[in-house]
């Protein structure tokens, strides 16, 4: 019965790499050090998995398959490549070699989750650490608009309010834990401090935590629902920290005012290195998103939202995201790789995605692989294919193959090259 | 001027046209039969003017005294008077996203609506659009520092959300309503509000007598606004009546001698510009 030690986890960004993973006859059957989420996902890998290559419904051979796929794309005058963020990096080239050859727009699913957190990004720059500095320096955390409790359950012990460092030995004794959300969370029973916001808040409190920082009165008796008081001490005690970190998520990334709460929180981050050590880590939620973002980057030269109609790439979130060119209509096929757009993005756009030839690259079913013209079965990366992702803090970590996958099902970037190969003729 | 024609043969193109070629720049001193076989993108596809307008009247030898009227709505049309640096355009309908990006010169007249970025990153010129306008209106590219830099854009209606981000010179007026974010990161230049101004007004906006004048009603202000005074400006009077007298926007007579209250800001980012805020009553 072979146990694989130091198993990566490729359920969330936390990617935690010291899970043990027993499989018996070609079955896992055991996981330790997994957080629930993990386990489970783990255990039912096997269950409601595409078997066989699907063409409108009835299965075909993945010849079939392929050579389908390839008439769908080159046929498109817009046609869409869209998903990536849980699959590995190698696939994620090759959707975009793809992208490029049919004159299409790839873009991943950071451009509903953390696009907004890119964009600021590019316009201020970032100050930023690996999750093991927090873990072994941070006496300051700040969970803004995200939820550990319930998302990366492991996040808070091995990597940041719990966990015990080099510097930090008394692990959660040792840090100020700081929560900052619209409603009150189980974050609030971990958290020394919980600030309750008014929703769609978070740019005003931060713009008002910057100003503080930077030397400034504040005229008003509270910002966004939170009392002058409050502002003034936390804004003390992040002066006043030897090393603090600001996770943040969802809440703030897709509330009102998107990129811009973002540029306000880098601000504030950057404002605080004038007095101490800080720095800003998004909780990324898919396990290879952030690969996503990183393998677009270094090939195309941006980080999702690209669109090759002319031949070479061009970059403008708003105008070739996914939704946007599905809500207006624009895309004329789809291929879809290890992604459920159609249960996570609005209704217009999903709505689409089922008007249009959609091809559907994933191990297991979905709403998205219902509505597929094509539907190719792959191997689940991390389980069943070798390959790298990146945490949330931009380290590359390589995944292990830990099993077979089923009869003739190969992973995305096999299937990728072949769709390429028949596209090329 | 000499004027040159385009009539729509299709409507309601879901997959837009990119047609940078509507341009008095790229149409002078050709044939008509040379504008006829310009190159335009519709999605993957590299085709040709003709095949989506017909095109009719005179070109002129030089951009100066090129007209170019497009006959009907082409909200499906992207990149209108794109880089443009003279001459003149009028679209009789809508138009699509990029209208007069990164012009320099010249004119053009929307006599409907405009998508997202019109008049993004331009340095001269004057945009006129007579219904509203879309999302970054006189915007920075995104990863570009600068936005609008010179010129003149009037929206006769609302405009969308980041209208004037990281503008630097020129002046930008809103006869409706302004969205949220108007006039972020600005370091430089003048945003006229005549109608309802929505809050985040001037977001982390730097100084360099970055402007922002609220004729009417201001939803919130930052609280990184500071106030600092009421009073009367005496240049708010030369301002107001060249709106009317240039821009025909007679209303904006009635504001000559109001009082004004006026905030300075953003101190998230220790910022020195001004919002100043019409008095009522
Ligand atoms: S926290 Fe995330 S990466 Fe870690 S075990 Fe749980 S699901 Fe896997």
């Amino acid at each position: 019965m072979p146990v694989y030690r130091s198993v990566v986890c490729p359920f969330c960004g936390c990617l935690c790499d010291d899970l043990e993973v027993t499989v018996e006859d070609n079955r896992i059957v055991k996981v330790r050090n997994g957080c629930a989420i993990s386990t489970s996902k783990f255990l039912h890998h096997h269950e409601n998995r595409v078997e066989k290559p699907l063409i409108d419904g009835e299965s075909a051979t993945l010849e079939e398959a392929v050579k389908e796929a390839a008439e769908i794309l080159k046929s498109a005058r817009r046609p869409l490549i869209y998903g990536l963020s849980s699959t590995e990096c190698g696939a994620i080239a090759k959707a975009i070699e793809l992208a490029e050859l049919i004159g299409g727009v790839i873009d991943n699913t950071a451009s509903v989750c953390h696009g907004p957190t890119i964009l600021a990004l590019q316009t201020l720059g970032e100050s930023k650490c690996t999750l093991g500095t927090v873990r072994n320096r941070a006496d300051l955390i700040i969970y803004w608009g995200c939820n550990p409790l319930e998302a990366h359950l492991r996040h808070l012990t091995r990597y940041s309010a719990m966990a015990r460092g080099l510097y930090t030995s008394g692990g959660r004794k040792d840090r100020y834990v700081v929560a900052v959300d619209v409603r009150e969370t189980r974050m609030k029973r971990v958290a020394d401090l919980f600030v309750k916001v008014k929703p769609g808040g978070d740019y005003e409190l931060l713009s008002a935590l910057r100003a503080v920082v930077r030397g400034y009165g504040l005229d008003v008796d509270e910002v966004s629902g939170v009392p002058r008081d409050v502002i003034l001490e936390l804004a003390e005690r992040m002066k006043k920290s030897r090393f603090g970190a600001i996770f943040f998520g969802l809440g703030l990334t897709q509330s009102e005012g998107r990129h811009m709460n973002i540029e306000a929180a880098i601000g504030l981050v950057a404002d605080l290195n004038h007095h101490t050590k800080f720095v800003l880590i998004p909780m990324r939620g898919h396990y290879n998103v952030a690969g996503a973002n990183t393998v677009t980057t270094w090939q195309t030269g941006y980080p999702y939202a690209v669109d090759f109609s002319r031949g070479y790439p061009r970059y403008n979130p708003g105008e070739y995201t996914a939704v946007d060119l599905l809500s207006r209509g624009e895309a004329d096929a789809a291929l879809i790789i290890a992604s459920d757009p159609v249960a996570h993005l609005p209704y217009k756009a999903a709505r689409r995605l089922a008007e249009i030839p959609t091809i559907v690259l994933d191990p297991k079913r979905s709403m998205t692989s219902m509505i597929g013209r094509v539907v190719i079965p792959t191997a689940a990366a991390g389980i069943e294919a070798e390959g790298t992702a990146y945490r949330m803090d931009g380290i590359p970590i390589r995944l292990k193959k830990l099993m077979e996958p089923p009869e003739g099902v190969l992973p995305d970037a096999e299937i990728l090259s072949l769709i390429i190969e028949e596209v090329m003729g | 001027m000499m004027e040159l024609r385009l009539k729509p043969k299709v409507s309601g193109l879901s997959i837009p046209l990119e047609a940078e070629v509507i341009s008095p720049d790229v149409v002078a001193g050709k044939t008509l039969r040379e504008v006829e076989e310009l190159r335009v993108y519709h999605g993957n596809r590299v085709e040709t003017l003709s095949e989506y307008f017909e095109v009719e009247g005179e070109v002129a030898p030089n951009p100066e005294e090129q007209l170019i009227i497009v006959e009907g709505d082409v909200s499906w049309v992207k990149y209108i008077g794109a880089e443009m640096t003279a001459g003149k355009v009028i679209v009789k309908g809508d138009a699509g996203m990029h209208l007069g990006s990164r012009m320099t010169g010249g004119e053009i007249i929307v006599e409907g609506s405009v998508g997202d970025w019109a008049g993004a990153e331009m340095a001269g010129g004057l945009i006129r659009i007579r219904g509203d306008a879309g999302d970054l209106l006189g915007a920075a590219y995104r990863g570009s520092p600068e936005g609008m830099r010179g010129g003149c854009i009037f929206v006769e209606g609302s405009a969308g959300y980041e209208t004037g981000t990281g503008m630097r010179r020129g002046l930008i007026v809103i006869g409706g309503d302004a969205a949220p974010f108007t006039g972020a990161h600005m370091n430089g230049g003048v945003i006229f509000i005549l109608g309802r101004a929505a809050k985040r007004l001037g977001a982390q906006m730097k100084g360099n007598g970055s402007l922002i004048i609220c004729l009417g009603e201001v939803e919130e202000l930052l609280p990184t606004f500071v106030y600092d005074t009421t009073y009367t400006p005496t240049f708010m009077r030369i301002y107001l009546k060249t709106l009317s007298e240039k821009l025909g926007i007679k209303r904006a007579e009635e504001y000559i001698g109001r009082a004004f209250r006026r905030y300075r800001g953003d101190r998230a980012v220790g910022g020195d510009g001004e919002i100043l805020v019409v008095e009522r009553g």
